[in-house]
C-alpha cells in the first residue's frame, strides 16, 4: 500500500505510560490518534470524532471497560480490541461476548498489536464493501460461500454440515477470537447450554481434515479457556 | 413444685403422730358423747371422719389403712362391753365393726386419689410453666455457654439441687470447663477433669450413674451438645425424670438451633475471605502487570527505533527480555500462590489434550521462532484438566526446554495414552545438555537452582518447574524429570489422570 493510512484509531487508557508507547507505536504505523484516560471521555470523544477504532483498558478510574463496550455497542459496530492486565479467562470471553472484536492480555508486544489493529482495519473494509464475498481463502485453504464447499490446496475436502458451519463461521470472522459460547450459541441454538465437550469434538474432527498434524494446528488456533481463531496471514 | 418424700423417717413420726392425734381426738370426743348419751352410731361417724382426715393430712394409703384398724381397734377397746377389753360380748358389734372398717378404707382410698390427682393437675402445671420458663430465657441466649448456663439454673430449680452442665466443642471434644449452679442466683465455672472418660461413657449409655453424679447426655441432631450433671444424692419422681428429658430436649434444640446459626455466619465470612483473598490476587496481578506492559512496550519501541548494529539495540533488547523474564515470574508466583492456598479450586473440563498441547506449541513457536515437533495420537484425548494451567506446565516446560537447547536441535512434545490406567501422558524432551544426576531430585524444589551453572542462566529453572508439579499434583498427577537414554539431553514426563480422581476433586 503506497497511501499512507490515516484511519483514526482512540485509545482508551489510564496508565500514562503505556498509552505513550501505544500512541508512539500508532503513529509509527501512520494511524492519526487520540487518547482519553477515562470511559466518559472516550464515550464524548466517540460521539464527537470519527473514530475507526477503539483500544480499550478494561480496568477504568471511572466505569469498567465492559459498561463501555456494552454503551458503544447499542449504537455501534466500531472495531473495539480490548487491552487488558486482568488475566481471567472468564474476563476475556466475557468481553468478546460483549461485543469485544479481539482481546490482548497485558504485557502485549507492539508488534502483536499492531498485527490485530491490522486485521480489524481489514475487517472494517471487508464490512463496509457491502457485498458479502463469495470466497475467501487463507493459505492453501479456500471457502466457497455459494457452493458451500471447501478445498484445500485446489482439491475439495468433504466435511459434514456442521463442520462447514464451524469452519464458515471461522471464516466470516477471520483473525477474529470466536468465544467457545458464540459458537455453541450459533452452531446448536441458544437453548444448548455450555457444555462445550460437543464443540471440541467436532473441532478435533474439522482439524483432522485440514491440519496436517491436529496438535499443531496451522489454521485454526486454540485459545485456551477463550475460543477459537482462525489464522488471517 | 411440691417436693415428695416417701420413706425418710421423719415423715413416718409425723404422720404416724398425725394418725394418733386424729383416733385420740375421735376418742375424746365419742367419750364425750357417751357421757351425754348420744347414741353409738355417732361415734362411728367421728372414727370415720378422723380416718378421713387422717389421709387427707398424711400421704398415701398406709396411714389411712392403719388408721382405719386403729380407729376399730379403739372403738372396740373403749365403746363396747366389755369396756376396756378387746373382747366383744354382742354379736352385732361385730357388724359395726366391719362395716366402720370398710367404710373407713373406702373413704380413705378415695381421699388418697382425690388428694394424688390434685397433686399430678399440680405437677403438670407447674412441669409446664417451667418447660415455658426454660423455653423463653433460651431463645435469648446469645451463646452455647448462655444456654448452658440457664439449662442449668432451671434443672437446679426444679430439683432443688445443684445442677452442672458441661458443653462440647464443635468437633465434639469436652470443654475444659463447666456451668455449675452453687446457690440459687450464682453459678461457678469450674475446671472439669476427666472430661474424655466422661464422655465415652455418656456415649455408650442413656444416662450413667457416676459415683458423685447422674449425667444425663444433651444429644444435639448430629452431635454429642454437652453433659448434664444431677448430684446422686437428688431423690426424682417419674414425672421429674419425664420434665428433665424434656427439658434436655429443649436445651438441646436451642444449642442446635445456635450452632447452625454461628456455621452459617461462619460461611459467610468464609466466603467474604475467599472474595476478598481473590480480589487481592487480581489486584497484585494487575498492579504488576501494568508497569510490566509499560517497560515492555517501552523497550521494544527503543528497540524498533534502533538499528541492529546500534548499541542501544542490544540494551533495549536487554530491558525487554528481563521484564518478559518478570512477567513470567510473576504469572508463575500468582498461579502458585493460588494453588498452594487452594485459594481458587481448579476449573476442569474435558480438553482434548492436542488443543492445549497446540495452544502451548503455537505459543512458544511464535515467541522463541524456532520449530518444535508434536507427536500425538490420531483419536481424540478427552482429559479433564483446567486448560489454563495445563498450558502453563506445558509452556513452562517448552520455555526450559529451548533455554538448554541449541537451536538446531530437537525438541518435541508427545502424548500417549495407557489405557488399562486411564492416564494420559505428556513428554516434552529435548536435545540438549541433560540435567546433572546431582540435580535430578531437587529440580521441582521451590527456587532450586543448579549449583553447576551460573545463577544467570539457570534462573529460569527457579519457579517455573515447582509450579508445573503443583499444577501436575493439583490434577491428581505425578511429574518426573530425566536425562534421555537415546543420546543426550533431558525430558520431562507428567501425567493426567483420564477420569476426576476422587481425591482431588475441586
Amino acid at each position: 500500500m503506497i497511501q499512507r493510512r490515516s484511519e483514526l484509531i482512540l485509545v482508551v487508557e489510564d496508565d500514562a505510560k503505556i498509552k505513550n508507547f501505544i500512541c508512539y507505536a500508532l503513529k509509527q504505523d501512520g494511524f492519526s490518534v487520540l487518547a482519553a484516560d477515562t470511559a466518559q471521555g472516550a464515550l464524548s470523544l466517540l460521539v464527537s470524532q470519527p473514530v475507526d477504532l477503539m483500544l480499550l483498558d478494561l480496568g477504568l478510574p471511572d466505569f469498567d471497560g465492559m459498561d463501555v463496550i456494552q454503551k458503544v455497542r447499542e449504537w455501534s459496530e466500531l472495531p473495539i480490541i480490548v487491552v487488558s492486565a486482568r488475566d481471567q479467562d472468564r474476563e476475556k470471553a466475557a468481553a468478546l461476548d460483549a461485543g469485544a472484536d479481539d482481546y490482548l492480555p497485558k504485557p502485549f508486544s507492539a508488534t502483536e498489536l499492531m498485527a490485530r489493529i491490522r486485521v480489524a482495519i481489514r475487517h472494517l473494509y471487508k464490512e463496509s464493501g457491502g457485498r458479502r464475498q463469495a470466497s475467501a481463502e487463507v493459505g492453501e485453504l479456500r471457502i466457497d460461500f455459494d457452493k458451500r464447499l471447501i478445498y484445500l490446496d485446489e482439491t475439495e475436502v468433504h466435511l459434514t454440515p456442521m463442520e462447514y458451519g464451524l469452519l464458515a463461521m471461522l471464516f466470516r470472522n477471520i483473525g477474529k477470537v470466536l468465544t467457545t459460547g458464540a459458537l455453541i450459541r450459533e452452531l446448536y441454538g441458544p437453548g444448548y447450554g455450555t457444555d462445550t465437550q460437543a464443540l471440541r469434538t467436532l473441532m478435533a474432527g474439522l482439524r483432522r481434515k485440514i491440519e496436517a498434524n491436529p496438535a499443531k494446528s496451522r489454521y485454526i488456533l486454540t485459545e485456551i479457556g477463550v475460543g477459537y481463531r482462525l489464522v488471517d496471514e | 413444685m411440691e417436693k415428695v418424700k416417701m420413706k425418710s423417717p421423719g415423715s413416718i413420726i409425723r404422720y404416724g403422730l398425725i394418725m394418733m392425734l386424729f383416733i385420740a381426738a375421735a376418742t375424746g370426743v365419742g367419750l364425750l358423747f357417751r357421757s351425754i348419751g348420744f347414741l353409738e352410731v355417732n361415734i362411728v361417724i367421728i372414727y370415720i371422719l378422723s380416718v378421713l382426715l387422717t389421709a387427707r393430712f398424711t400421704h398415701g394409703y398406709v396411714y389411712g389403712i392403719m388408721a382405719s384398724l386403729a380407729a376399730s381397734v379403739t372403738f372396740n377397746f373403749v365403746f363396747t362391753e366389755p369396756y376396756f377389753a378387746l373382747s366383744v360380748n354382742n354379736p352385732s358389734d361385730f357388724v359395726t365393726f366391719a362395716v366402720m372398717t370398710i367404710t373407713a378404707i373406702v373413704t380413705c382410698a378415695l381421699t388418697s386419689k382425690a388428694k394424688q390427682s390434685a397433686l399430678e393437675a399440680l405437677e403438670n402445671e407447674s412441669e409446664t410453666r417451667a418447660l415455658c420458663r426454660l423455653t423463653n430465657q433460651l431463645t435469648d441466649a446469645a451463646s452455647i455457654h448462655d444456654i448452658a448456663s440457664v439449662a442449668a439454673g432451671a434443672i437446679s430449680e426444679v430439683l432443688g439441687c445443684r445442677a452442672t452442665v458441661m458443653c462440647f466443642d464443635e468437633n465434639g471434644k469436652p470443654e475444659d470447663s463447666f456451668i455449675q449452679q452453687s446457690n440459687n442466683h450464682t453459678q461457678n465455672l469450674r475446671q472439669a477433669s476427666e472430661a474424655e472418660e466422661i464422655k465415652r461413657r455418656i456415649e455408650q449409655t442413656q444416662y450413667v450413674a457416676g459415683d458423685e453424679f447422674y449425667d444425663w447426655p444433651i444429644h444435639g441432631r448430629e452431635a454429642l451438645l454437652g453433659t448434664l450433671y444431677i448430684p446422686r444424692i437428688t431423690a426424682m419422681t417419674k414425672s421429674q425424670t419425664r420434665l428433665i428429658h424434656s427439658m434436655i430436649e429443649s436445651t438441646a434444640l436451642a444449642m442446635d438451633r445456635l450452632r447452625s446459626v454461628q456455621a452459617r455466619i461462619k460461611s459467610t465470612e468464609e466466603a467474604a475471605q475467599e472474595r476478598y483473598r481473590g480480589n487481592l490476587l487480581r489486584a497484585i496481578s494487575h498492579d504488576l502487570r501494568t508497569p510490566l506492559a509499560g517497560i515492555m512496550g517501552t523497550a521494544e519501541m527503543l528497540k524498533d527505533m534502533t538499528k541492529t548494529d546500534d548499541p542501544r539495540h542490544a540494551l533495549a533488547e536487554d530491558i525487554y527480555k528481563e521484564s518478559d523474564w518478570l512477567h513470567s515470574l510473576v504469572k508463575n508466583i500468582l498461579s502458585l500462590t493460588r494453588l498452594r492456598d487452594g485459594a481458587l479450586p481448579l476449573s476442569r473440563q474435558m480438553i482434548p489434550v492436542e488443543e492445549v498441547v497446540g495452544g502451548a506449541v503455537t505459543h512458544m513457536i511464535r515467541l522463541s521462532r524456532r520449530e518444535i515437533a508434536v507427536d500425538a495420537p490420531d483419536e481424540v484425548l478427552f482429559v479433564p484438566m483446567d486448560a489454563g494451567l495445563i498450558e502453563q506446565v506445558l509452556v513452562n516446560l517448552l520455555d526450559n526446554a529451548v533455554k538448554h537447547t541449541a537451536s538446531w536441535e530437537e525438541i518435541r512434545v508427545s502424548v500417549r495414552r495407557d489405557d488399562e490406567k486411564h492416564i494420559a501422558f505428556i513428554t516434552v524432551s529435548d536435545r540438549g545438555s541433560g540435567i546433572r544426576e546431582d540435580d535430578l531430585p531437587k529440580i521441582f524444589q521451590m527456587f532450586y537452582t543448579s549449583s553447576s551453572r551460573q545463577a544467570n542462566a539457570a534462573r529460569g529453572v527457579g519457579l517455573g518447574l515447582t509450579i508445573c508439579e503443583a499444577i501436575v499434583e493439583a490434577h491428581g498427577g505425578w511429574i518426573e524429570a530425566r536425562n534421555r537414554t537415546d543420546g543426550p539431553g533431558a525430558e520431562f514426563v507428567f501425567s493426567l489422570p483420564m477420569e476426576v480422581p476422587h481425591d482431588t476433586k475441586a
